[in-house]
This record gives structure tokens, C-alpha cells and sequence, in this order.
């Protein structure tokens, strides 16, 4: 098995940032830097101080301190660190039940994969903060969670303590498995009415389910009391599934909802709101440009594509302005991946919705940023560059929404997760280390003594 | 104020210049920056049009009395871009099978050509045309042959008014050693077979085939006492490229598969333009030793290796413009897709690709590439007016094309979009 250089170098190279930076807790200052701080002005030429994990400042002409490490940025761009609000990265093999038609039962968490390679490619694109999620083949899918690309850390590490937890829901042609091609027998549901009947019907018999639960409990507590004059009752069979559903109901679960056309997002709505769901945002919504009285109304969000469409028939009725005239009409608009590639290069993403829809430069970086924390229900710790919050910061030879700008440098909770400079630097190694070994091998190799080794 | 009455000029200049378009067959673009590719930049410049075609530009034109003005002042104008691989007018939504016309069935379709199947009024060339491109290679897909391609205008009422060539290349897919495996996913085993030659052999079999049957329909033809053979409509669309008249776009991945398809190319004496290449940066100087040019793919796309560097596809393009390799972009496999064509180049640009090859890589590469340069490419006098006024670099993200000509027609930028656009930014807003 081929090693991959790449990740042992990144590897190395974040092992030796923990030993020197991170565990010492020695501050850092980042200078002379054009910071997009989203919580207010940019800051042209300023500096961002940094203990441990935490902005502790951001100014011009910060003092360093005899103990700060600092880092001259000499007039690059700084931006909070990308929020992906909408990814299927670091997940260990497929993401979907297609079998079954509901899986609330299963979580992400339980399938991390903190090597995948995929994690390093998003910090080449500025990617501090991801939303990993379940697939779309379910109308109630499984759980997913919120990371933070600690590359080279652990899957429990890499877990975003603190923000909600999720359930995926999914809308339209993939529950109704319109184009699906793979093997196995039809399954309901084939209509939309059908999706959002197998939703109804699930909240029923959680809420059966629960009854039974608190019926049991509260027979189980008139028997404690009776001192065994009432025999205790047995318990209800437990339901991993309809569990899942109940935490959807009482609210532990945060749903992100899977949507494509206007109609079944306002359907939904109702539904959750008759329930009492806390349904925050609709993925990819292609249509939710139509229907943005209702989203603001129930403050609910769109995690979307900046252009991707027209790729099966509910993709088709949209346009790359979407995202912009839904912002402009106060919803809260995150432009997400959705696809390791894309994640690369987010920021260019954004910069379209400045021309489609005319999007200010400040409210384009917000949907890579303070949108999507909100979505994720994380903006008290990042999103934007202001004191107390995470040191998650990417840093941009350019403007982060030019055409030709280039991510340099990706930090993490205050420690360099990505450094274009050092990248470049060992693939010079690397390269010279693979001619070196060619020459080696064309080489005419020596016998001793003519006799053979 | 100022800026409303200059707003109302320029929506009733761009009108009176709307109305007058099909009763004149002449008009002069003025005061703009003129980037005509082949040439020198020229600044406060004009372009004259007539019938369809650039009669001159330069900075003192004088276009005679009645001749319809546009003035592009503090923009830009540059000839329309070609976008060297697409689908275009083939699919329309790909998850809906009636509406995909671009695989067929089968290994080996040499025969089959774009241009029957091709949809003018597919939604995607008015969306792909809104970045600047005014020209396109559309491809058939799929199996080793998939058929030929045709290079058409991104406007006109029939096909056949829009091809430039209704048969520009053929077409072959160069076998491919598989991507290493994916993580995550159950790890595919290395065979030490050479499986990827042995495809190699199979497509020069078939080719053998092929000129087996032309040299016996040929003698057939000088001796009447020979029977020809029966026909084969396969091997006829394979003579003019196995005579070389006809060139073959050769999709072709690793650097591995690039060397055996050099070889296959010199062996079999084929007119090549290689396709993708993404490791193409590690044999930059073979490939330009061979003299083949290379269609650079989507830039959407991930190394081909991660051994390669994240910025692999993005610096390849680079390493290949550097090593005098005539390149030229391309939007790739979804037509939805097609205005992404920019945003591939300036990708490139940011990864170290000058700007003005970038340009070129556009215009006059692609030209050159498809045998078209005597009509497309540049901003030249006997060109066809394929051109556009962009407000700004038309690489750029945040800046848009303003007017477009093809063929000297003035094209409605408008699209679907535009339609859903219009239609809901009207929804009362509570």
C-alpha cells in the first residue's frame, strides 16, 4: 500500500504546530492583514490576537508582547474560517438507507472518519466548520453532526462540542426514489403527498410511543410507592427508531430538511408547526426564492448552491439569483457544498451572488460564515472575527470574492491546519526526493567482488 | 440625479439600437477597449460590422452615414469564447432519460454524429452564453467511439445554421487505469496485469478492422471483378481518420495512459487533441514533442491522484501553457453548467496561468484546435462578428457580459433564469 505524502506531511506538520503552539498556549499575533471581520468594518492592515484556541483582540496596531508569536500576513485578506452548513465528508462509507423509509435510528456519529482526505482538501478552501449529514433517501433520515476539520485529530475530537444536533429529512424525488436505479423492489411512497403522509404518520406513533412510556413510567412509580402492593408492569418494547422521531418532537433534534420545490416546503412548515418541530433550514431550496415571506415568517433558513441545477426536474425551476434575492428578502442564506470538490473552493461560490441577484461583498462572505453558524445554531462561538470567539480564521492572498484569489493559510481553533507556503514547500521535497530515487534506479547497480548479493 | 439621466440615455441608445438591428446590416461598436487577441489591445476603439462579418477596427475608424452606433465606452470587447467540450442541445435534464440524447448504446458508434441530435433551443445555450461564449464543441459520450462532434454557434434558428462544422472531430475514449480508490470505500486490488494495453490492442484491432475494409472497398473500386465488401457504416466514418484528415479528440486521464496513447497516436498516424490530461503537467514536454493540443477539463474535479498535490488540476493548466502546449478550456460534461467556462480559466489564472493565455486558451487556441481560426478566435478584419461587451474582466465572478454578437446578430442575453428572475422578484413582499 502506497503511503500518502500529503497526509503524512500535514500530519507531521500539525503535530509539530500542537507541540510548539497550541499546548504552550503561547498568544499569537497575526499582523497587517486585511480582516473581513462580518461583525462589523473590515479592518484594512489590522491585527488579530490570539491565546489558545480564542481571539483575544482585533485592532490596528496591536502590541505584541514579548511572548507572542507573531505572524505577518503582510496585507493578505483574513476572513472567518468557511462554515459548510451542508456536507457528507468524513463519514465512513455510504450515507444513505435506501432500504428502509424511515431511519431516524442511525447517527453520523457513530461513522466518523477523521482520515479522510477530504477534510485536508476543505482547509485548502478555508473550511474551519462542517455539517456532516445523512443522506437524502429519507423522508425522516438519521442524525448528523457538526465538526471542526481538526485534521489529524481523533473522531471524538473533531465533534463541534456544544453545537445542536441534527436530523436530515428529505422532500420529493428521493424519498419518492424517482431516479433511482439500483436494485430492490419499489417501496412507498412515489408521491409527494405520500412523503409527507409517511412524515405524519411517524410523528403518530412517536407520540404513541411516548404515551406508552410515560404510561409505564408513571405505573411504574405507583408501584415503588405501593411498596409492592402493585406489581411492577413491564416495560414498553424500546424503539431506537420512534426514539429517534420523539427527539425530533420534544425538540432535542434540530431538523434540516432535505426540499426542493416551493409547495412541500410550505406543506412542511404546517407540519412542523403543528407538531412543534424545530424545523431551521431547508436544503437546497431551490425554489425557497418563491416562497420567502413564509421562511422569514417561520424563521427558517436555506442552506443552498450558489448555480447547481437542472440536474433532475425539481432542480430545474431555479436560478443562480435564488440565493441572493432570498437574502435580500431577509432569510437567512447559507451557499453550502453539498460535494468534497466543491467545499474546495466555496468563496468563489459566494462571489457569484454578488452578480446574480446583486448581493453586497459583505452579505456574499455572509453566507459562508455568520448564516450558516446560525443555521447550525454554533454563532456564539464562530462566524465572525471578534473577541471571545474561535480562532478559526482563513487566510486569502486576495480578496476572498476576486477570481484569482488563493486560500494560504487555514487555522483552527487558533493552530495553522493548512499553510500554502509549507505545502509548497514539501512537494519541492517531495519532488526532488522522487528524482533523486529514479536516478537511483536508472543508475547501473554495482556487483562487488563480480560475485552476487 | 445625473446618473438616472445617463441610465435613461443608455437604456434609449441601447433601444434605438435594438430596433434598428434587423433592417441594418452594418454597425460600428465604439469607445471601447478592444481586446482582439491577435494584435495589440486597443484603447477608445472601434469596431466596424457588415453582413455578418468585421470589416475593421482600430482607433480612427469612419463608418459611413447610417450605420447604427453602439457606444460600449469603459467597456470591453473581446471575440466570443469557445468552449472546447460540452454537451450541449444533447441533454437537457440529465435525471430525465428523454431528455438525454447524448450516450448510445454499445463499445464502438464512430459513425454517430452530435449534429443529428442536437436541440437549438435547448435552455442551456442561453444560460452557457452569458459569460462570454459564443461557439461550442458538442460531443456524443460513452463506449470507446463514442462518434463524432460537431463545433456549432451558440445562437441560430437550425443546426445546420449554427454549425460552423456539422463533423469536426471523431472521437475516442483512451482506456483508463482506475482512480485509486476512494476512502471509505472497500479498496480495489492492484492487478499486475497491464489491463489497460491490452484495451489499447482491442481499439488497434478495431482500427485494423476498419482499414481492412477500406483497402478491399478500394480495390474493389479499380478491379470490377472484385466484390466489395458489404458496407459498414462504422468503418466508413473511420477512413478520413485514419487518413489523418479528420482529427480524433483522445480522452485521456493519468500520465501512464497519456504515454501509451502518445505511442498509440504515432503508431497509428492519427490528426490527436487529447482531452482532460490531468496528469498531463508529468509528460508536459512528450506531449508538446507529439504537437498535440489538449482540451482541459472541468476544473471541478479533485487530483487525479492526491499524491499529486491538492492543486494539481489547477496548476496542470499552467505547467501546460508553460511548456508550449496548445491548450484551450472547456466546460465539461454538464450543460447546465456551461457558463462555469470563465470561472475554469480564472481558476487557472489564480494557479498561475498568465491572464492573456487564459484569454487565448478562449479564442483563438480553440479556433486553431478545430480548424476554425479563418473565422473564429480573434477580433480580426473577414472574421465573423462572434464577439461580446463585457462591463468589466470577463473572468471575473462579480462582472457580467452585457452584449453579445454572433454572426453579427444581436443576441437576447435574456434566459430562463431571467424569466424566473423577473417573475419573482415581484412577489409582494410582506
Amino acid at each position: 500500500m502506497k503511503k500518502n505524502w500529503t497526509i503524512l506531511l500535514a500530519g507531521l506538520a500539525l503535530w509539530g504546530v500542537a507541540l510548539t503552539g497550541y499546548s504552550s498556549e503561547k498568544p499569537v499575533l497575526l499582523r497587517n492583514a486585511n480582516i473581513i471581520t462580518v461583525s462589523g468594518e473590515n479592518i484594512l492592515g489590522g491585527d488579530i490576537l490570539i491565546q489558545g484556541t480564542k481571539i483575544v483582540r482585533v485592532g490596528k496596531n496591536l502590541p505584541a508582547g514579548p511572548e507572542a508569536e507573531a505572524i505577518d500576513l503582510a496585507g493578505q485578506w483574513i476572513m472567518p474560517g468557511i462554515i459548510d452548513s451542508h456536507s457528507h465528508i468524513a463519514v465512513e462509507g455510504e450515507v444513505n438507507e435506501s432500504g428502509e423509509l424511515i431511519s431516524s435510528e442511525v447517527d453520523v456519529r457513530d461513522v466518523i472518519n477523521p482520515e479522510d482526505i477530504n477534510i485536508y482538501y476543505a482547509l485548502t478552501g478555508g473550511v474551519t466548520t462542517i455539517h456532516t449529514m445523512h443522506g437524502s433517501g429519507n423522508p425522516i433520515g438519521g442524525k448528523g453532526i457538526v465538526l471542526k476539520m481538526r485534521w489529524g485529530k481523533s473522531a471524538e475530537e473533531m465533534i463541534f462540542q456544544g453545537a445542536p444536533l441534527t436530523s436530515k429529512w428529505a422532500l420529493g424525488e428521493n424519498p419518492k426514489q424517482t431516479n433511482y436505479q439500483g436494485p430492490g423492489r419499489a417501496r412507498y411512497p412515489k408521491t409527494r403527498m405520500g412523503v409527507e403522509d409517511s412524515i405524519r404518520n411517524e410523528f403518530e406513533l412517536a407520540r404513541d410511543y411516548m404515551r406508552q412510556w410515560k404510561d409505564y413510567e408513571k405505573r411504574l412509580k405507583a408501584s415503588q410507592d405501593s411498596k409492592g402492593k402493585i406489581p411492577a408492569p413491564l416495560p414498553p418494547k424500546k424503539d431506537y427508531r420512534l426514539e429517534g422521531v420523539a427527539d425530533i418532537l420534544n425538540g432535542k433534534l434540530w431538523v434540516r430538511c432535505h426540499g426542493y420545490q416551493s409547495e412541500e416546503m410550505l406543506s412542511i412548515m404546517r407540519l412542523c408547526r403543528e407538531y412543534g418541530v424545530k424545523l431551521v433550514c431547508f436544503e437546497h431550496g431551490l425554489e425557497g426564492y418563491r416562497i420567502t415571506n413564509e421562511l422569514v415568517k417561520y424563521g427558517v433558513g436555506i442552506s443552498t448552491f450558489a448555480d447547481a441545477w437542472a440536474y433532475k426536474w425539481e432542480a430545474y425551476n431555479t436560478m443562480p439569483h435564488a440565493a441572493a434575492l432570498a437574502a435580500k428578502r431577509g432569510v437567512v442564506v447559507a451557499i453550502n457544498s453539498d460535494d468534497a470538490e466543491r467545499m474546495r473552493h466555496l468563496f468563489n461560490d459566494a462571489a457569484k451572488t454578488v452578480r446574480f441577484g446583486g448581493l453586497s461583498e459583505l452579505e456574499a462572505i455572509k453566507t459562508l460564515t455568520l448564516n450558516p453558524a446560525k443555521i447550525m445554531g454554533i454563532e456564539k462561538w464562530v462566524g465572525t472575527i471578534e473577541a471571545g470567539k474561535d480562532a478559526d480564521l482563513a487566510v486569502f492572498n486576495k480578496h476572498p470574492l476576486d477570481p484569482y484569489t488563493v486560500c494560504t493559510m487555514t487555522m483552527v481553533d487558533g493552530k495553522v491546519c493548512f499553510d500554502r507556503a509549507k505545502y509548497l514547500e514539501d512537494r519541492k521535497k517531495a519532488e526532488e526526493e522522487k528524482k533523486k530515487k529514479e536516478a537511483e534506479a536508472k543508475a547501473p547497480k554495482e556487483k562487488k567482488n563480480g560475485a552476487e548479493v | 440625479m445625473k446618473k438616472n439621466i445617463f441610465v435613461i440615455i443608455a437604456v434609449l441608445t441601447a433601444a434605438a439600437f435594438l430596433l434598428a438591428q434587423d433592417t441594418t446590416t452594418r454597425f460600428l461598436i465604439k469607445n471601447a477597449t478592444i481586446v482582439p487577441v491577435i494584435g495589440e489591445k486597443i484603447g477608445k476603439g472601434s469596431l466596424l460590422v457588415e453582413n455578418g462579418k468585421i470589416l475593421a477596427l482600430g482607433q480612427d475608424i469612419q463608418a459611413p452615414d447610417g450605420t447604427q452606433v453602439l457606444d460600449a465606452e469603459g467597456m470591453f470587447v473581446y471575440p466570443g469564447f469557445i468552449d472546447g467540450f460540452t454537451h450541449f442541445g444533447l441533454v437537457e435534464i440529465g435525471a430525465i432519460a428523454g431528455t438525454v440524447d447524448y450516450r448510445e448504446m454499445g463499445r464502438e458508434n464512430p459513425e454517430l454524429r452530435a449534429a443529428w441530435a442536437i436541440n437549438p433551443f435547448s435552455v442551456h445555450f442561453g444560460t452557457s452564453r452569458i459569460n462570454g461564449t459564443t461557439a461550442a464543441l458538442v460531443a456524443p459520450a460513452g463506449g470507446t467511439f463514442p462518434g463524432l462532434t460537431a463545433l456549432v454557434k451558440m445562437d441560430g434558428w437550425t443546426l445546420p445554421e449554427m454549425a460552423v462544422k456539422e463533423v469536426a472531430t471523431s472521437m475516442i475514449n483512451f482506456p483508463m487505469t482506475p482512480r485509486p480508490p476512494r476512502e471509505g470505500v472497500s479498496a480495489q486490488k492492484e492487478t499486475k496485469e497491464d489491463v489497460t494495453s491490452k484495451l489499447v490492442d482491442k481499439i488497434k484491432e478495431y482500427l485494423d478492422e476498419a482499414r481492412r475494409y477500406l483497402s478491399l472497398k478500394k480495390l474493389a473500386a479499380e478491379n470490377p471483378g472484385v466484390e466489395p465488401p458489404a458496407f459498414n457504416a462504422k468503418y466508413e466514418a473511420l477512413a478520413p481518420v485514419l487518413d489523418g484528415t479528420l482529427p480524433v479528440v483522445i480522452s485521456v486521464e493519468k500520465a501512464k495512459d497519456i504515454e501509451l496513447a502518445l505511442k498509440f497516436v504515432k503508431e497509428q498516424k492519427l490528426r490527436a487533441i487529447f482531452r482532460g490530461c490531468g496528469q498531463g503537467f508529468m509528460v508536459a514536454g512528450k506531449i508538446k514533442e507529439a504537437g498535440i493540443p489538449v482540451i482541459i477539463d472541468s476544473l471541478y474535479q479533485g487530483p487525479s491522484d492526491p499524491e499529486d498535490g491538492y492543486d494539481a488540476p489547477y496548476r496542470n493548466v499552467a505547467e501546460l501553457a508553460k511548456a508550449g502546449i496548445l491548450i484551450c478550456f472547456s466546460s465539461g460534461d454538464d450543460p447546465a453548467l456551461g457558463k462555469d467556462l470563465t470561472y475554469h480559466a480564472a481558476k487557472a489564472v489564480a494557479f498561475g496561468l498568465d491572464h492573456t493565455e487564459a484569454i487565448r486558451a478562449l479564442t483563438i487556441n480553440p479556433a486553431k484546435i478545430f480548424g476554425v481560426a479563418d473565422r473564429l478566435g480573434s477580433l480580426e478584419p473577414g472574421k465573423d462578428a462572434d464577439l461580446f461587451i463585457a462591463t468589466g474582466d470577463p473572468l471575473d465572478y462579480k462582472t457580467g457580459v452585457k452584449y453579445m454578437f454572433i454572426s453579427g446578430r444581436k443576441i437576447d442575453l435574456a434566459n430562463w433564469w431571467d424569466v424566473l428572475y423577473e417573475k419573482w422578484k415581484a412577489r409582494p413582499q410582506k
